[in-house]
């Protein structure tokens, strides 16, 4: 049996997850590049008694240096040698997916086209000569519908053919002048030895790649500099940058092709049109915005407290049964412990955020997600983000940790650590759960709802101070809208599954190691001596009972613990006879300011490095324990 | 075709424009270029309101540009 590399390339948003869930099933990992914070899913398969290892490629739209992903892209496809490389094209948008399909042509591997969506542009009269496309482009084209599965297995099948009997390279010209430059290049390349290409080499050269540059520099600093004059004569000759002559001579080609063998009939749909003119309008489109996230809130909230009552009941009604067993000493106690912390993990899990990302994938994958970023772009603008950092803080009222990762979407590092910053300060799922359940409980569900605005005001003005004190430009939006499209459930669930799952490996384990300590504390008594130590804080400044402080600690690793610990060491669930009003609030205020989660920490480590992590930390624990101090003064005044 | 060129921002909705340049540093240009604003294309200003972002029509895909990067976009109007 023989093992065949194939790596999955194409646009974002163009279907290549559906067709490498269709391949995978559940044979499929996501992992980081070497180093990188860049997704990375890899899966196996077995065809036509092939085992066929698959890769898929972040989603881009060129091969130059503007993002991570399109350098990373390029290097694993040059330096790995895929045996086949497929690229995937969302036929509804021939003419941008094509530009792509010409650098990665120039990358030299073998490759098939998908031709994807097919159905989509059917319904939208596009009429695509697949012959034709495939007799100019020189690459076997397969039609895909992938969300019904169609098309997929020819698609292996050729894949396999093209790995087994190699193929010949196509080979496509660019405008006279350029093109006379590239073929001159390519020969002066003749002896550098690099794993691109010489032609692909040639014309990043032309076009002023940075990172090529500096390859070629170590190796030859005299094709440089000849390349530096010559590109200078071109930028004369067509009066623009040596990159947009470049790019244009591309979208000539692709123009052209498109020209050649597509067109387009009467029959557009029009209510996705419809749809979109409405939900991006300036008045209609912010009241449907509106509309939809505070539904969205309230099913998941209503929905979760009705489910995660009867979770908690009947999973804690294990206690006395594993009581029966194990008996009540201190090694019982230690173990019930790690239990606790497990069911805490579940009963966050199952009612809040697993529907959370449900619901949110479906309007993610229909569609709607990139209408809420065009209409937040003004906003994030404010605190130097644009639009999409919307997605990640939308994520975030789930769980921190998948909404961290999610930061990966923003452009450059410095956006990347401002997200993060800012999405660490919107209350998740389980902070949700202590305010509701102590605050909307107790004190009003007034009360519950101005901490929420509350803490968009903190999230604006921190945010606000951390665009301002960061070096660096902040970058504008430039985003693609994809026409609507009926979400497909499967790709939903598999989004959903890998956002639970970076949080299960993440916190699961941390949750429930911190639990276990926390009853080490308790059995030990430990904890009445660190309660003492933080009364200066808890008691003295921020008016709250001694019993408070070890339900702070509990908060460390899931922050829905702090009402348990709260119960437990007050003695009652009933909280009004242990807490006053004022000091709900309060502590609900410092729970939702404070140190991130543990699982948090962990993911922003992984994300931003352990310096930031830590800064960002501490940097938390004081400003809560400073703001719910002065908003104790304030209450009792 | 008049003859003077504009910014892409001052373009009123439902306006047709033809690219002319892109000012400004290498990544946004890059970025734009890549995405199909090349100089010569034919675009369309699909939604402009009071509000940034606005949103174009280009070679057969709709692309939100924020004001910042739409003033940086030299364009002329196609009449």
């Amino acid at each position: 049996m023989k093992k065949i590399t194939i790596a999955l390339a194409g646009n974002a948003n163009v279907g290549k997850s559906v067709i490498f869930n269709n391949l995978t099933g559940l044979h499929q990992h996501i992992g980081n590049w070497p180093g990188k914070t860049v997704e990375r899913a890899e899966g196996t398969l077995v065809h036509e008694g092939h085992t066929i290892d698959l890769i898929d490629l972040p989603g881009i739209y060129s091969l130059s240096t503007f993002s991570l992903e399109e350098l990373i892209s390029r290097e694993y496809i040059a330096k790995e040698r895929p045996d086949v490389v497929i690229n995937v094209v969302d036929a509804t948008n021939l003419e941008r997916n094509l530009y792509f399909t010409l650098q990665l042509l120039e990358l030299g591997r073998p490759m098939i086209i998908a031709l994807n969506q097919m159905d989509l542009a059917e319904k939208k009269g596009i009429c695509i000569n697949i012959e034709k496309l495939q007799k100019i482009l020189g690459v076997p084209i397969v039609r895909v519908i992938a969300t019904q599965g169609k098309g997929i297995h020819d698609l292996v099948h050729e894949a396999i053919g093209l790995a087994e009997n190699g193929y010949k390279k196509p080979n496509i010209k660019y405008g006279k002048e350029v093109e006379k430059e590239i073929q001159k290049l390519t020969k002066s390349l003749n002896k550098i030895e690099l794993n691109y290409p010489k032609r692909f080499l040639a014309i990043k050269l032309l076009e002023g790649d940075e990172e090529i540059k500096k390859l070629i520099l170590k190796l030859n600093p005299k094709i440089i500099k000849t390349v530096e004059n010559r590109a200078k004569n071109l930028e004369k000759l067509h009066g623009h940058d040596r990159f947009t002559i470049i790019a244009s001579e591309r979208y000539k080609i692709t123009n052209e092709i498109v020209k050649n063998c597509m067109s387009i009939g009467v029959c557009r749909s029009k209510f996705s049109d419809k749809l979109h003119e409405i939900t991006t309008h300036s008045f209609w489109g912010y009241l449907i915005m509106i509309f939809s996230v505070v539904t969205l809130f309230f099913i998941i909230f209503t929905f979760g407290n009705f489910f995660s009552d009867i979770l908690v009941g009947s999973l804690m009604n294990l206690h006395s049964i594993f009581e029966q067993y194990f008996g009540t000493g201190i090694a019982s106690n230690l173990a019930w412990g790690v239990v606790e912390g497990l069911i805490a993990g579940i009963t966050i899990v199952l009612p809040y955020i697993l529907p959370f990302y449900i619901i949110l994938g479906l309007l993610e994958d229909s569609g709607y997600l990139s209408r809420i970023a065009f209409l937040m772009d003004r906003f994030m603008h404010k605190i130097g983000l644009h639009g999409k950092a919307f997605i990640p803080l939308m994520l975030g009222y789930g769980c921190n940790v998948p909404a961290c990762l999610g930061c990966r979407i923003m452009e450059t590092k410095r956006e990347r650590l401002i997200t993060i910053f800012v999405v660490t300060l919107i209350p998740c799922a389980a902070v949700t759960t202590v305010i509701l359940g102590l605050v909307g409980k107790y004190v009003g569900l007034g009360w519950a709802l101005s901490l929420y605005i509350i803490d968009l005001i903190i999230v604006f003005i921190l945010g606000r101070i951390a665009f301002k004190v960061l070096p660096g430009e902040p970058t504008e939006l430039i985003m693609e809208m994809n026409d609507y499209r009926m979400p497909h459930l499967k790709t939903v669930a598999k989004q959903a599954w890998f956002r639970i799952k970076d949080f299960i490996y993440i916190a699961f384990p941390l949750i429930i190691a911190c639990s276990f300590i926390i009853k080490v504390l308790d059995v030990t008594n430990l904890s009445e001596s660190i309660e003492n130590l933080m009364k200066p804080i808890t008691v003295d400044w921020l008016g709250l009972p001694v019993f408070s402080g070890i339900a702070l600690i509990a908060g460390i690793p899931r922050k829905e613990l702090t009402l348990i610990t709260l119960a437990t060491h007050g003695g009652t669930t009933n909280f009004a006879a242990i807490l006053t009003s004022v000091q709900m609030v309060v502590f609900s205020l410092v729970i939702m300011l404070y140190i991130p989660c543990i699982a948090t920490i962990a993911a922003l480590v992984k994300e931003i490095g352990w310096k930031k992590a830590i800064f960002i930390t501490v940097f938390r624990i004081v400003f809560a324990i400073f703001v719910g101090g002065i908003a104790f003064r304030l209450l009792t005044l | 075709m008049s003859e003077k060129s504009m910014k892409l921002i001052d373009l009123k909705q439902g306006q047709k424009g033809i690219i002319v340049s892109v000012l400004g540093g290498r990544g946004v240009t890059q970025r734009l270029t890549d995405m199909g604003l090349t100089p010569g294309t034919e675009f369309k200003m699909v939604r402009k309101g009071r509000l940034c972002p606005v949103e174009i029509s280009v070679r057969g895909s709709k692309l939100a540009l924020g004001c910042g990067v739409a003033s940086k976009i030299l364009v002329k109007v196609k009449e």
